[in-house]
């Protein structure tokens, strides 16, 4: 049997119990019995990976620890920049000299950290829309039923760590790209704060939306992540000198306020399961110790507004040139969200960004009276892949974002955690999520922890088992 | 609606195609009234965007500057 998590593995390595080079085969096993089937990888980088995993057991032998991802199976989404292959942001688009032979900063410090990347991850095309069948790209599906969808962009990454092909990953999240994979696929994700973690080597979709962090099944392993991805580089302009140190996880949540927001997040169609999944995670946080206090968040339609337009305008900027001379070589749900952009002016961007401050400040002042703020992640499990695409054959992002409630906190660039809490009654997971102030990633973490302490919805894993590292 | 999203479309030069500009046009109207709605924000009729210019920035290339 092969640890679950991170955290169970770097104990395991320093027992001796298993070996960096026993977990990557593990993994490699893993991804041959299952990658063809759910499309989690781009590119494989099995020699390179058992060659890093050799030189990690060398390292832990000799006493050279650089900590708890040392000699741990890593996956990387393929919108950052790695030097062992070219990113493609899964599109015909990006020029594959674009970072080519580079590491982005966060793939640097994951090396630097020990990590052993096995890989580049499947997403959705440079990390916005649905998947397109018609593109010379694998259809990422979902470890638990593969007719469903993994949720994206940081498809491969969710359904990696599901599967067991690598014990943590990298996602990036502008409208839920993070923590709606991290929902459908069962895992915890975890969106740090807006500029904790440097973005520079990542291709952008939405400068001032963009964060990059971690998935991989608990919370204590997203903590473990964070500590190495978060810091201060200066190519990032956005990025601030904020390092992390995760917090102490006992489990203990005396004196933490917490409020439970249900308004949204439970609307027509959502799932039977969801109401009493989410009322059950609440009752474990609060006989951990907290305090449960019903609130409602400032300002919900304006924040998701504000991630549409912004989102639509950034990535516009970014694509038009492209977009022009090679609009067939989208996929159709890419051109269809930055061609949004197109219908919005320079004011009404302007606009959304002074929202945005009010928003801010709004949020900030609520979470004087709480400290933890706690909703679902999506209201149903995922939906099918071909029930992606409306009636009329386009992608139906709309009926998607109904029951998907992650882009307010986009906008507003709190960090949030979405971890496992239950199951639909057709096996598929359901999430809660778990928000926290500015910069407040300690306390959503101690909670998550705290849920997990006392659950086993994040362990659980989607049949059928591959001999793998989960 | 339709010739408003054809007019931005031709615009920006994007070439959508017409069964693309129908999926536009539906979402269009109900876009714009959201989009209207932050105007209405009355909490931000005096503030501050969020966005902020450097005099004295430089671009500092992400794959050469100091690891950290």
């Amino acid at each position: 049997m092969t640890p679950l998590t991170v955290t169970d593995a770097a104990k395991a390595l320093r027992e001796g119990t298993t070996t960096s080079v026993a977990l990557t085969e593990a993994a490699i096993g893993a991804a041959d019995a299952r990658d063809p089937e759910i499309g989690t990888y781009l590119a494989r980088f099995d020699e390179y990976a058992l060659e890093r995993a050799a030189q990690a057991d060398a390292e832990l032998a000799r006493g050279e620890d650089r900590g708890p991802l040392h000699g741990i199976p890593f996956g990387v989404k393929d919108i950052l920049a790695m030097a062992e292959g070219p990113t493609t942001a899964q599109s015909l688009i990006l020029d594959r000299t674009w970072g080519a032979g580079k590491d982005a900063p966060v793939v640097s410090r994951m090396k630097a950290a020990g990590a052993v990347i096995t890989g580049k991850t499947t997403t959705m095309e440079f990390a916005c829309g649905m998947p397109d069948a018609s593109k010379p790209f694998p259809v990422p599906r979902n470890p638990w039923n593969p007719e469903t969808w993994p949720g994206g962009s940081s498809s491969g990454t969710g359904s990696g760590v599901a599967a067991g092909m690598f014990l943590a990953g990298l996602g990036t999240d502008t409208g839920g790209s993070i923590r709606i994979p991290a929902a459908f696929c069962g895992v915890s994700g975890l969106m740090p704060t807006f500029g904790r973690v440097p973005k520079s080597g990542c291709v952008p979709l939405g400068y001032s939306l963009d964060h990059i962090g971690p998935l991989a099944r608990s919370a204590r392993d997203c903590a473990a992540v964070l500590e190495i991805l978060a810091g201060l580089h200066e190519s990032d302009p956005d990025c601030v000198d904020a390092p992390f140190t995760a917090p102490e996880f006992t489990g203990d949540l005396s004196g933490m306020r917490i409020g439970v927001v249900r308004e949204h997040h439970f609307p027509d169609g959502s799932d039977p399961a969801l109401a009493p999944s989410f009322d059950a995670a609440l009752a474990v946080l609060a006989e951990q110790g907290a305090t449960l206090v019903e609130t409602e968040l400032p300002y919900w339609h304006e924040m998701i507004t504000a991630d549409m337009i912004t989102m639509g305008c950034e990535a516009l900027a970014y694509h038009r040139t492209d977009l022009l001379s090679r609009w067939p070589d989208y996929f159709v749900a890419t051109r269809a969200m930055m061609a949004t952009g197109a219908l919005y002016s320079g004011a009404d961007y302007v606009q959304a960004q002074r929202v945005r401050r009010v928003a801010q400040d709004a949020l900030a002042g609520l979470f004087e009276t709480v400290d933890v703020i706690a909703c679902p992640t999506a209201s149903a499990g995922a939906p099918k892949v071909e029930d992606l695409a409306g009636p009329d054959g386009q992608p139906d992002v709309g009926a998607l974002f109904s029951l998907v409630h992650t882009p307010y906190w986009d906008s507003v660039g709190n960090p949030v955690l979405a971890v496992p809490m239950g199951f639909t009654g057709d096996g598929l997971p359901l999430s809660l999520s778990l928000a926290g102030p500015a910069f407040g990633e300690a306390a959503i973490l101690r909670a998550g922890d705290a849920l997990q302490q006392s659950t086993d919805w994040h362990l659980r894993v989607p049949q059928p088992v591959a001999e793998g590292v989960a | 609606m339709t010739e408003v999203v054809k007019t931005l479309l031709a615009a920006a030069q994007l070439p959508a195609s017409e069964a693309e500009i129908a999926a536009y046009v539906k979402g269009y109207e109900s876009q714009r009234a959201a989009v209207d709605a932050l105007y209405d924000v009355e909490a931000a009729r005096y503030v501050d965007p969020a966005l902020r210019f450097r005099a004295g920035a430089r671009i500092i290339p992400w794959a050469s500057a100091p690891a950290r």
